[in-house]
């Protein structure tokens, strides 16, 4: 067990058995499934190692948004989330002791700024969404080169939409988070992912489609450079009729880098006229990247619609010769196309940054 | 000196002779027009000169303006003035068609010792080429040929062509699957490039094209070889009678 694990205390909304059951759950055969590429007990030393910081989620947040810390509430709230699943999840609340409830009680006028994750254990954000509002989340990584870990737990009511753009620009990034969503009727939850990578990142993705015709769209591109260990694991559970989720990620690997991309739909019975869809492409621009990318299925209904496709190659030769045929040299026309290929999984506010710092990337480790 | 130069060339791919002693000539000024069955080595020739990777000269000699081509990199023939249009054109997705124009006028423009043209003049020659070949502007922000129909990407090969000026340009089929209009637009696009100072090998399996742009020469490949060679009245004769009398 990691130094610190027995003899950390369990805050009231998490409770004794709550903390065990992470103990526990760290040796359990999903864990060490879902972690087989990742180091589980590194990163669960470093959560229990970091400095915990108890800032506000949103600096400057408008009137529609509310923020109590956890400690000032009335009772415990509900920690929602599967603690066998993300075990992690209970132990990060546990080091951080405190965390933060957000309701979002009216559509706010502008985005909202979630601070960037600071060195250490932030503490968990239970984010709630009321019904019919709409927010738009913008999440900049500060890029910092110190272990960084952050849990929120966001609930959509009917109708509420929710788009989440984040972005890890800073390569130095190197941590571990969990976004968990659940979602009513009709909800929507757009999740934006762009990272460049030459360190340890992982991010969990957890999407509970529950109510009826509640939506995920999921789009990320990642460039990982030497040095990377990019880690994304998505699970979208289909529980609700008519649901959909759409997931597309591009991940490049530009140096001696290792992608992982784990990607689990799971259709439950209830769920008739489900429609699921994801994509996983990679691109390896040398021989010495490693990736490994897993696309998992598991269906309980016959009337539903998935598509799943995930593949590793290399960048286009056809392609590569029609660029240079017009006078690109081969080192451009590998440049031009590996930015294409990130370019399509980029999207929302921070696409053009990204584009931009992913072009700055690839033109100064000049991989191609 | 002739723009380009052909002798006995033999060249294949995976070590399959495909052309098989192939011999033109052809002068700055001049339209030639290569028809011949299909397979017979139409677009290997094309491949070979435009240096695409694969597709090996076994022997014989190849030379463009009085220089050996056949160690050169693709980039290296393109800046100095050749081009190829595909027979089928490669979509890039995440690149737009403005970009990707930028970029190639920019590696010609480089190799010539000159720096990128102004952003303003640039943007403005491909809005009046794009209008020139009646393809929407839109076109230009869409990825490169990323869901073009058929004709849009032929059409988008000959925007490439007159935006870079080559000195010989190779039009692999170019005309086919192209509707009636859009076939009067690249051959007035054709027309509108042929000059003096440069060359167009026309690959073409249609008439139709060349009642619009005029060759000065026909040849007819068959099985990787030149078998027939004559003026524009020879591709009149083969609309009528087929290749079979001629390779026979
Ligand atoms: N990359 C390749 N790999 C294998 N065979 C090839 C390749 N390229 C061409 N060939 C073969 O070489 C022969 C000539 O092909 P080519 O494409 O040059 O014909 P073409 O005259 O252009 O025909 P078409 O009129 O149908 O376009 C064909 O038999 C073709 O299958
Ligand atoms: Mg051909």
């Amino acid at each position: 067990m990691a130094d610190g694990l027995a003899a950390l205390p369990a805050p009231n909304w998490l409770g004794e058995a709550g903390l065990a059951r992470c103990r526990r759950a760290l040796d359990s055969r999903l864990t060490r499934e879902t972690w087989k590429y990742s180091p589980l007990r590194k990163v669960t030393q470093a959560l229990l190692d970091a400095p915990q910081t108890h800032a506000p989620p949103f600096a400057d947040a408008p009137e529609q948004v509310r923020m109590r810390r956890f400690s000032a509430l009335a009772t415990p709230p509900a920690f929602k989330v599967s603690l066998d699943r993300y075990p992690l999840a209970g132990i990060a609340g546990a080091v951080a002791g405190d965390g933060w409830l957000v309701k979002v009680v009216e559509t706010p006028d502008a985005p909202l700024r979630l601070q960037p994750a600071a060195p250490g254990v932030a503490a968990p954000v239970l984010l709630e969404v009321a019904a019919g509002c709409r927010v738009e989340i913008e999440e900049a990584g500060a890029g910092l080169s110190s272990f960084a870990a952050r849990v929120v737990l966001l609930s959509l009511a009917a109708e509420a939409e929710v788009c989440w753009s984040r972005a890890d620009l800073g390569a130095a990034a190197h941590g571990w988070s969990l976004l968990s969503a659940q979602l009513e009727r009709n909800a929507v939850l757009t999740f934006n992912h762009q990272s460049l990578a030459e360190a340890f990142q992982r991010l969990d993705l957890c999407v509970a489609l529950d109510g009826i015709g509640a939506q995920f769209n999921g789009t990320g591109a990642a460039l990982a450079g030497t040095g990377a260990h990019l880690d994304l694991q998505v699970v979208v559970e289909h529980r609700g009729p008519h649901t959909v989720s759409r997931i597309k990620q591009h991940n490049l690997a530009a140096g001696k880098a290792r992608c992982t991309f784990n990607g689990r739909i799971h259709i439950h019975p209830h769920a008739c006229g489900a429609d699921a869809d994801l994509s996983n492409r990679n691109l390896a621009l040398t021989a010495n990247a490693e990736i490994n990318t897993k696309p998992e299925l598991e269906i309980y209904n016959d009337d539903v619609r998935c598509a799943h496709g995930a593949t590793v190659g290399r960048l286009d030769d056809d392609g590569l010769f029609y660029l240079q045929s017009r006078g690109l040299t081969a080192s451009a026309a590998q440049r031009l196309l590996a930015i294409g290929f990130l370019r399509s999984g980029l999207q929302g506010p921070f696409a053009k940054q990204a584009a931009r710092a992913f072009v700055t990337q690839l033109s100064a480790a000049n991989t191609g | 000196m002739s723009l380009l130069q052909v002798d006995d060339l033999h060249a294949g791919v995976d070590g399959q002779a495909i052309l098989k002693g192939l011999t033109l000539r052809m002068d700055a000024g001049e339209v030639h027009a290569l028809m011949g069955p299909n397979g017979s080595g139409k677009s290997t020739l094309a491949n070979v000169l435009a240096g695409r990777p694969g597709y090996e000269v076994t022997s014989g000699r190849l030379s463009f303006k009085g220089r050996p081509l056949d160690q050169e990199a693709p980039e290296v023939r393109a800046q100095a003035g050749l081009f190829m249009a595909f027979q089928y054109p490669v979509e890039i997705p995440g690149v737009s068609n403005m970009e990707f124009l930028k970029a190639a006028q920019d590696s010609h423009r480089k190799a010539n010792g000159l720096g990128p043209e102004s952003p303003v003049a640039f943007m403005q020659r491909v809005r009046t080429l794009t209008e020139g070949l009646a393809l929407n502007p839109e076109f230009l922000k869409r990825g490169v040929n990323e869901g073009f129909s058929g004709g849009e990407k032929k059409r988008n090969e000959i925007l490439q062509m007159l935006l870079l000026e080559p000195t010989l340009a190779v039009l692999d089929e170019t005309d086919s699957g192209l509707d009636i209009d859009a076939m009067q637009t690249v051959a007035s696009g054709v027309n509108r490039f042929r000059s003096a100072n440069n060359g167009v090998l026309l690959i073409t399996h249609y008439q139709r094209l060349l009642n619009h742009v005029v060759p000065d020469f026909v040849h007819v490949l068959a099985d990787g070889r030149i078998v027939e060679s004559g003026g524009k009245e020879l591709a009149h004769a083969l609309e009528e009678r087929g290749y079979a009398w001629l390779t026979a």
